[in-house]
C-alpha cells in the first residue's frame, strides 16, 4: 500500500508511451518482416480444418478475411485490437456454442509480397497469435482491386469444415475491405500463391456460387475508408452477394456487427435483442451496427403478409358460387 | 504448483509483493500445500513442454484496487521497485501481467512505472502487459476529486492514498459512461467520456486543483492503447490454460469495502472474491494463500487495537513513511482476533505466508493479542455478516474503545498456526526471494539462505 509513487503527468506519460517502442500487436510485421509468416502461408496447404472435438462437439467455422493494404490505412490495427473480442461476444449470449474462428489477410497478387495470408481455425486465443503474425502491406496496387478472388478460391477449395461435412450446416465467411476483386482467379496466380493448378482461370461468379455452398458469405465495407464511398465498389459486391453486403460507418463496431450478423443468421436473436445485448454489455456500437444490419433483420421477416384469399377459407360463407 | 491467490489478511503492507515475486521466481513447492491439505491441487497433468510442467508461473493477475498499490520487491542483486500496477513477478523474465476487469487502471502512473522498470534493466514490462478492455480507468480528474474531498474532511480523514481509486469506483457506479480501457481504442468516444469526467469534477469541486484538458488526457490515453495490448474476456481463460497464474491482491482484508472497519476502508473488494469469480468463469480453481507479518501494521487512520507507539518508533518501515494523503505508518503486535475475523469474512485459506520473521526474531518484546477487553467484557471473536455498513460502523466504534489482552509471542510460526488453524507454508526472513523458506521441507530455496 502507499500512495502515488509514480508521476501522473499526461504529457510525460504520452511521451513515454510513444518513445518506448516495443513488440507491437503486429510484432512480426513491425519487426521488419518482408515475407508471409510460414504459419500463415497458404502455399502448399491442402486444407485448413475446422474439426469437432470433445471440447467442441458442434464446431461452427467462421472465417474473417480483411484487406491489409495501404488504402485501408489503420484498419488492420483496429481490427487486431477488436477481433479477439469476437469470440467473447459470440459465446457470452450463446449465439454460437462452439465457434472456430480463422483470420486471414488479403493483398494484391499482381504486385504485393503477401497476396494471401490465412491462419488456422482456432477455438481460443491462439487466434491472437495468428493476427500478430500478419504482414501488413503498405502498398496495394492502386487499381482499386485486391485479390479477394484468390482468398475465395482458397476458402472454397482448401478448407474442410465439420459443421458442413458432418451436419450439413454452412459456416460463415466475412470479408472486410473497400475494393473490387479481380474478375477471375487466374490459374497461374493460384499455382504461385496457393499451389495446385486448375485447368483454367475460375470466374469470380463461379467461385462465389461454389463458396456459398460451404459458407454464408458477407462483405463488410467500412464507410469512410478510402474507396468505400465509390459506387462501383458497392455495385460490384452487391451484384455478387446481394443483401449480404454491409456498410459500416464505424469500424470500431466490426466485432459487434459480425457477432450480431451470426446471431441473426443462427436465429438466436432478432436485431432488437442483439442491440439490447450490446447495450447491456456497455457497447456503444449499437447505432452503427443497427444501421449496418437493419436490412438483414428485415429480410428475415416475410416480405408481406396477406390474409387468406377469399374462398379458401373453410369456415364462413364462400364468396364464390360453384356451379 | 497450480494457480495461487495471494491476499493480505491485515491492513495491507504485509508483503504480498515479496511473496508474489518469490512464487514467480521459484514456484511453490508442490509438496508444501498438498502435504498440509490433501484437497489442494487435483489438476490434470499437463503435457511436457508446457510451462506448468516446470511448476513455473507464466502470469500475475491483478484483481482489485488500482495504482495505489505499493508492493515492494527487492531483487537478489539489490534492485528495488515498488510495484503499483505491474505484477510483482515482473523481475522474473517472461512473467506476464494481466490487469483484469476488476482492476482500476491508471495509464499515466503506468507509464512512469514502466520507465522506472526500464531504468532498472527491465525493458519489456509493457510488452508483457495485457489489460482487459472492461477495466475502469483512473483519470487525473478522479485523482483531483479524491484530494479535494479528502482535504475537505480535514481531521476526519479516512486514510485515502490520494490516487483517485475511490472516486473512480464511485463515479462508475453513478455514470454508465465511465471511461474504460477499451475506450482508448476509440478516440472520439474516449474524448467524450473524459470530458464528461472533467465536467463532473469541475462542477463538484469548483475550488479544486487545476487539471489537464480532456484533449491532453485523451492524447496520453490513446498513446497508452497504442503501446499496451487491450484484450477481451477470452484472454484470461487462455492464460489459465497456458500455465500457473498468481493472482495478486491489493490492500488487505481488513480494509475491504464491506468487511473492513467502516469508514476507514477502501473502495475495493480485498478478499478472494474477485479472483474466485475470474477463476470460476474459466472453470479453474486456485490455492488460497493468506499473507501476514509476524506483527501488525496499519498505514493511515482507523482502528488498530494492538498499536504500540514503542514499536512504531523502533520499527520504521523502509518503504512506508508518512504519506501526505495517507497519514502515518503505525506498528503494533500480532492481533489474532483481527486475523481470525479476516479469515472468517474471506471463507478461510489453504495456507499462510508469514513475513518479517527477521524483525520478529530481533524483538523479544513482541506479543500476541488473543482477545480484546471492550466495556469490561472479553471478546475473542468479532461479529461478521452480510454487507451492512451500519453494523461495520458500530464495529468500528467498539474497536476504537477496545483494549488488547496480550500473551508473549513465543515462536511466531507456531503461535500463528495455533491461533489461526491454518498451515504456514512460506516463511520470509527478509526482503529478497532468497530470504524465503517454504514450509517444513528442505527445498532448493533453503540451500540459498543467508
Amino acid at each position: 500500500m502507499g500512495s502515488g509513487n509514480w508521476s501522473t503527468d499526461v504529457y510525460a506519460a504520452r511521451a513515454s508511451y510513444r518513445a518506448s517502442t516495443g513488440a507491437s500487436a503486429f510484432a512480426y510485421s513491425d519487426g521488419g518482416a518482408t515475407a508471409v509468416h510460414p504459419d500463415l502461408d497458404p502455399r502448399g496447404v491442402t486444407v485448413r480444418e475446422s474439426r469437432d472435438s470433445d471440447d467442441h462437439p458442434e464446431s461452427l467455422a467462421i472465417g474473417v478475411l480483411f484487406d491489409v493494404t495501404g488504402s485501408m490505412g489503420t484498419v488492420p490495427r483496429t481490427l487486431q485490437a477488436k477481433l479477439p473480442d469476437l469470440l467473447g461476444l459470440l459465446l457470452r449470449k450463446g449465439y454460437v456454442e462452439h465457434p472456430h474462428i480463422l483470420f486471414g489477410a488479403v493483398g494484391d497478387a499482381t504486385c504485393d509480397r503477401a497476396p494471401l495470408q490465412v491462419g488456422q481455425f482456432e477455438a481460443d486465443n491462439r487466434m491472437d497469435d495468428d493476427l500478430g503474425k500478419i504482414l501488413l502491406e503498405g502498398g496495394g496496387g492502386g487499381q482499386m482491386r485486391e485479390s479477394y478472388e484468390l482468398a475465395m478460391y482458397f476458402m472454397a477449395r482448401h478448407t474442410a469444415i465439420d459443421c458442413l461435412d458432418r451436419r450439413g450446416k454452412r459456416g460463415y465467411l466475412f470479408m472486410i475491405g473497400d475494393e473490387l476483386a479481380y474478375p477471375k482467379a487466374k490459374r497461374r496466380e493460384i499455382a504461385a500463391v496457393i499451389g495446385g493448378e486448375p485447368d483454367r482461370d475460375v470466374p469470380i461468379e463461379k467461385l462465389v456460387r461454389e463458396l456459398q455452398r460451404k459458407y454464408d458469405v458477407y462483405f463488410i465495407i467500412p464507410e469512410g475508408a478510402y474507396h468505400s464511398g465509390r459506387r462501383e465498389v458497392k455495385d460490384f459486391w452487391q451484384k455478387l452477394l446481394g443483401q449480404n453486403v454491409l456498410y459500416l460507418d464505424d469500424l470500431d463496431a466490426v466485432c459487434e456487427t459480425i457477432a450480431l450478423t451470426i446471431g441473426l443468421a443462427e436465429d438466436a436473436i432478432d436485431l432488437g435483442e442483439g442491440l439490447d445485448h450490446l447495450a447491456e454489455a456497455g457497447s456503444d456500437a449499437g447505432a452503427s451496427v443497427s444501421r449496418a444490419l437493419a436490412r438483414l433483420d428485415a429480410a428475415r421477416a416475410p416480405v408481406a403478409v396477406s390474409s387468406t384469399p377469399p374462398g379458401l377459407d373453410a369456415s364462413g360463407p364462400s364468396a364464390t358460387t360453384r356451379l | 504448483m497450480g494457480h495461487v491467490i495471494v491476499v493480505d489478511l491485515g491492513f495491507g503492507d504485509a508483503g504480498k509483493g515479496t511473496v508474489v515475486d518469490h512464487l514467480c521466481r521459484t514456484g511453490l513447492p508442490s509438496g508444501s500445500l498438498r502435504a498440509a491439505l490433501p484437497s489442494v491441487g487435483g489438476r490434470p497433468p499437463t503435457p511436457p513442454g508446457s510451462p506448468r510442467s516446470f511448476g513455473g508461473v507464466t502470469a500475475v493477475v491483478r484483481f482489485n484496487g488500482g495504482a495505489q498499490a505499493a508492493h515492494n520487491v527487492v531483487a537478489p542483486d539489490g534492485r528495488h521497485h515498488t510495484f503499483a500496477q505491474f505484477g510483482s513477478g515482473t523481475f522474473t523474465p517472461g512473467v506476464r501481467t494481466h490487469l483484469s476487469r476488476f482492476m482500476l487502471v491508471d495509464p499515466l502512473a503506468l507509464a512512469a512505472e514502466a520507465d522506472h522498470l526500464r531504468a532498472l534493466g527491465v525493458p519489456d514490462a509493457l510488452d508483457r502487459l495485457t489489460v482487459d478492455g472492461e477495466a475502469l480507468l483512473t483519470t487525473p480528474y478522479h485523482r483531483a476529486a479524491n484530494r479535494a474531498r479528502e482535504s475537505a474532511r480535514g481531521a476526519a480523514r479516512h486514510g485515502s492514498c490520494g490516487m483517485g481509486i475511490g472516486e473512480t469506483a464511485s463515479y462508475a457506479l453513478a455514470h454508465d459512461d465511465a471511461p474504460r480501457a477499451g475506450d482508448c481504442l476509440s478516440p472520439a468516444r474516449l474524448r467524450r467520456r473524459l470530458a464528461a469526467v472533467r465536467d463532473w469534477y469541475r462542477a463538484a469541486f469548483p475550488g479544486g486543483e487545476d487539471v489537464p484538458s480532456a484533449d491532453a488526457c485523451a492524447g496520453a490515453f490513446t498513446a497508452f492503447a497504442g503501446r499496451v495490448r487491450i484484450v477481451g474476456p477470452g484472454h484470461l481463460p487462455a492464460l489459465l490454460r497456458a500455465g500457473n497464474v498468481v493472482f495478486e491482491g491489493a490492500q488487505g482484508v481488513l480494509l475491504d469495502e464491506w468487511h473492513g472497519f467502516h469508514p476507514y476502508t477502501t473502495w475495493s473488494t480485498t478478499t478472494f472474491t474477485n479472483a474466485e469469480a475470474l477463476l470460476a468463469e474459466a472453470g479453474a480453481t486456485a490455492t488460497r494463500l493468506g499473507v501476514l507479518r509476524a506483527y501488525a501494521t496499519r498505514h493511515g487512520p482507523g482502528p488498530f487495537v494492538t498499536e504500540d507507539p514503542a514499536l512504531t518508533a523502533d520499527l520504521p518501515d523502509r518503504h512506508n513513511g508518512t504519506g501526505r494523503w495517507q497519514g502515518a505508518f503505525r506498528v503494533g503486535h500480532l492481533d489474532a482476533v483481527a486475523l481470525r475475523y479476516a479469515l472468517e469474512v474471506t471463507g478461510g485459506v489453504d495456507g499462510l505466508a508469514v513475513t518479517h520473521l527477521d524483525v520478529a526474531g530481533a524483538r523479544p518484546d513482541l506479543r500476541v493479542c488473543h482477545s480484546y477487553e471492550i466495556d469490561g467484557e472479553r471478546v475473542g471473536r468479532l461479529e461478521s455478516g452480510p454487507p451492512d455498513l451500519d453494523r461495520q460502523a458500530a464495529l468500528t466504534r467498539r474497536l476504537l474503545a477496545a483494549r488488547p489482552v496480550y500473551a508473549p509471542l513465543g515462536d511466531p510460526v507456531e503461535t500463528i498456526e495455533d491461533a489461526l488453524g491454518a498451515p504456514v507454508v512460506l516463511r520470509s526472513h527478509g526482503p529478497a526471494s532468497t530470504d524465503k523458506r517454504s514450509d517444513h521441507f528442505r527445498t532448493p530455496i533453503d540451500l540459498s539462505l543467508r
